[in-house]
């Protein structure tokens, strides 16, 4: 086979930070190929080279056995790599082809050419094995189709090399089936794809090889093939073995201290009961769309009006916004943590003590020594890594920034905590490490609820799990009853035999 | 320690200093200009004091305008504001002989109508613009209505006692040098900065302005800090229309005020502070005020058409927002 993308000793750095130490990388036409390592591995600074988006410091770049110089062949770049970004950028509001055409649409004389665009539109999605309408408003699809939109967009320009970063992130299973299967049409069509995920088992079912970056530099690579399980290529990641054993134990649980009776809010959930005791950690999942996120933004405070009760260690409390919630002790921890997480103007110290800011002032003047104890206490006990908790929150690695929103929610103190897809995009040592620390916390007393769509990490973590679908709680199973496929199986409608 | 300290300032990053100060080293670089082509004419104590003075009541709208703009909001009745809380109190005493009375009013009307701004568009989501464009109208046209179109002069007959509230303006300190205005603006500077960065509220301000949602979920009660901010603008509003009314000794109900609100907007954005939210501050404030009060100034001791400030004044902010976004466009590349 030829080679689409050849990537050599390319070296980066940001100030005295060096993210790549002499990178090479090899990418095959007709191929997919994993690039894999934990948040901060160099990943995405290799990817924004190759997508022109950062200029190297070292090192050389060949595309079609042409070297390319980042400053003049821009264009040759961008017409070549298509770079599908977790945070798409479509237009809702515009149809498919519209989309597609974006920037270079096709014109006759002074009027849009829409004719030409919709065929050749129509001719492209045809090419990916996709059957729908280039009328479509983009605003109507689902997640994949919105990516596969994206894709269609890089071909329309030619793209040899498609980046997919973390494409089944935010799929459900019968959506990656999908994206896979348009993966493959392009794979067979001499399309290069590099496939950057967390989860090793898509790798292993659909990547030809693999490149594992740790700490700036390229620590294995390879052809995936049976030989090569989840293990091995985990083990490359972090750097040493890691214990997928089973860390969960049973624990001695207390009386109920939050209790959800027939909650309903209009389109999102309805006639919802639950219950969670003092220790407990309980687990929510479903599919996109299952309403359990919009659920839990109710619970604590941040979806009202809704109708029901919810009843915090005994007494009904009206949850109409996210003080009374904290005032009852309740933390949140919300998915997308670009969006909900973090306040990117403000400093690592007083992103983490936000909601506490009133109970660390004295005479209407916040503390200094209050808010530096309490941040230096969350650093050593969550193991954030900071040089110096005054610079930006955004000057910290995804992990890093994750362990902060939840030292965020555990400074208010909360007997209760709710955290919405906590591990999404981080990598397998850190999870781990927030599994030992979410179990830790509720042997001392907290009660948790996860809001998840990993089984994997249900299993690792929870007492008890109810499934939702379309809104409803549909299943509640316990520890002992969680297997992949009854979840799924009830998560997507279906129903168990008794 | 020692060692993190040194690698930190050979890693001082000068960009990043010049654009937190651009305001500061613009209005020095433009002292030096001014003084290079003026001399003695412009730095002389009684022209300095002029400045200052001069631009005190904008300076002290200003502040609360950036505070209002870092939460990601803005404020246009500013100007109708000053000329309404003027004339109440003078209205109030001339009527009751008390010039605390008076202070209180015109405080309590900038308060109020803060406060109504700020519940029509935090817990009403009516777009800020739209909130405080409908107030400008509103507000001028009662103080219209009020006083017929003409203006309220406070009562000088010593029967009634009020007239030393000239003094709250007219007096000058240290040796007949500093006008008190200048000492208000620059106090209420001071003690506006230790809200922002030291109180609670003041996190919450900036935390509201670059991440509302983030904000929200960090349990911050969004609604009830964008409220008591317009509330805390409307009140300097209220100073600054004390200010006036007591350095003329009358308010006018069609002229006064006018173009307040764009004149604070614009101190403010040459200050620095992003239109967008969440970034900003009030000595920027000061120093961008100071650099609208320089330039007008200098072309009028250079004797320019007075048609002309406008003109140099638009260039001026227009320029001010273009280096911001050239240099937030280099920050975005590394």
């Amino acid at each position: 086979m030829s080679v689409a993308v050849e990537m050599k000793a390319i070296k980066k750095s940001f100030g005295a930070n060096y993210v790549l130490k002499g990178v090479n990388f090899t990418l095959e036409k007709g191929s997919i190929h994993a690039l894999l390592g934990e948040n901060g591995a160099g990943k995405s600074t290799l990817m924004n080279i190759l997508g022109n988006v950062v200029l190297k410091d070292e090192g050389s770049i060949i595309i079609d056995g042409k070297e390319i110089d980042q400053l003049r062949d821009q264009k040759v770049i961008t017409g070549k790599i298509g770079f599908i970004h977790q945070e798409l950028s479509l237009v809702n509001d515009l149809n498919i082809f519209e989309n597609l055409y974006l920037g270079s649409e096709l014109k006759k004389g002074f009027l849009l050419d829409k004719k030409t665009m919709e065929s050749k539109s129509k001719e492209v999605l045809t090419r990916m094995g996709v059957n729908i309408h280039p009328n479509t408003l983009v605003g109507e699809l689902n997640p994949s189709y919105k990516q596969v939109t994206e894709i269609a967009r890089a071909l329309l320009k030619e793209a040899q090399v498609i980046i997919m970063d973390e494409p089944t992130a935010s799929l459900t299973d019968v959506e990656i089936e999908g994206i896979f299967k348009v993966i493959q049409t392009l794979k067979e069509q001499g399309i290069a794809i590099i496939f950057i995920s967390h989860k090793l088992n898509e790798v292993i079912q659909i990547c030809d090889s693999y490149t594992i970056l740790r700490d700036g530099d390229v620590v294995a690579t390879g052809k995936v093939g049976p030989e090569i399980t989840e293990r091995d290529l985990s083990t490359h990641m972090v750097g040493r073995e890691v214990s997928s054993d089973d860390i969960y134990s049973e624990r001695e649980l207390g009386e109920t201290v939050l209790e959800i009776k027939n909650l309903s809010r209009e389109r999102e959930y309805k006639n919802i009961n639950m219950y969670l005791r003092k220790g407990e950690i309980l687990g929510v999942t479903g599919l996109l769309g299952d309403g359990r996120t919009e659920l839990f933004a109710s619970v604590y405070g941040a979806n009202a009006p809704y109708e029901g009760e919810i009843v915090v260690n005994g007494q009904a409390v009206k949850m109409n916004n996210t003080n009374t919630a904290k005032k009852n002790k309740i933390g949140y921890v919300p998915k997308n943590r670009k969006e909900n997480g973090i306040v990117p103007d403000l400093s690592i110290k007083e992103n983490l003590v936000l909601p506490i800011m009133k109970d660390i002032s004295s005479f209407g003047l916040i503390s200094p020594q209050k808010q530096n104890s309490l941040t230096a206490q969350y650093v050593k006990k969550l193991n954030i890594k900071v040089s110096d908790t005054k610079n930006k929150i955004t000057s910290l690695s995804g992990g890093n920034q994750q362990k902060v929103v939840l030292s965020k929610a555990l400074c208010i103190d909360p007997k209760v905590l709710i955290l919405d897809n906590p591990t999404q995009g981080v990598d397998v040592g850190a999870k781990m490490e927030i599994y030992r620390q979410i179990i830790s916390l509720a042997e001392q007393g907290y009660s948790f609820i996860v809001l998840s769509n990993e089984v994997p990490e249900l299993q690792k973590t929870c007492d008890r799990v109810y499934v939702m679908f379309n809104g409803e709680v549909r299943h509640e199973l316990l520890h002992d009853e969680m297997d992949e496929e009854t979840i799924m199986l009830i998560a997507t409608g279906g129903s168990i035999a008794e | 320690m020692n060692s993190i300290k040194s690698i930190n300032f050979k890693n001082f990053n000068y960009r990043q200093w010049l654009m937190e100060n651009s305001a500061l080293v613009t209005l020095v670089a433009l002292v030096i200009i001014a003084i290079l082509i003026q001399g003695d004419t412009f730095l002389n104590t009684r022209n300095i004091v002029n400045i200052l003075l001069n631009n005190a009541i904008i300076g002290i709208i200003a502040i609360g305008m950036t505070m209002i703009i870092i939460i990601g909001g803005i404020d246009l009745s500013v100007g109708s504001l000053t000329a309404a809380c003027g004339l109440v109190a003078l209205w109030v005493m001339n009527t009751t002989g008390n010039i605390f009375l008076g202070f209180m009013a015109a405080i309590a009307v900038g308060v109020v109508v803060g406060g109504i701004n700020g519940t029509l568009a935090s817990r009403f989501r009516i777009p800020d613009f739209i909130v405080t464009l409908g107030m400008m109208r509103i507000i001028r046209s009662l103080s219209l209505h009020y006083a017929r179109g003409g203006g309220i002069m406070i009562d000088r007959s010593p029967e009634l006692g009020v007239g030393g509230f000239l003094a709250f303006s007219g007096t000058r300190i240290f040796g007949g040098y500093l006008p008190l205005p200048v000492i208000y603006w620059l106090a209420l500077a001071v003690l506006m900065t230790i809200v922002c960065n030291r109180t609670a509220l003041g996190r919450h301000m900036y935390a509201v302005g670059s991440n509302e949602r983030a904000a929200n979920l960090s349990a911050v009660n969004v609604k009830r800090v964008k409220t008591y901010i317009y509330m805390i603008a409307g009140a300097l509003v209220g100073v600054a229309a004390l200010v006036e009314a007591s350095r003329i000794g009358s308010m006018n109900s069609a002229s006064s005020g006018t173009f307040y609100e764009l004149e604070a907007i614009a101190a403010v954005i040459i200050g620095g502070t992003a239109i967008s939210g969440g970034r900003g501050r009030i000595w920027g404030t000061v120093f961008g005020t100071l650099i609208i009060g320089v330039i007008n100034n200098l072309m009028n001791l250079m004797q320019l058409p007075s048609f002309l400030v406008g003109a140099i004044q638009g260039t001026i902010l227009i320029l001010a927002v273009l280096l911001q976004q050239l240099a937030s466009k280099k920050e975005k590349q590394f």
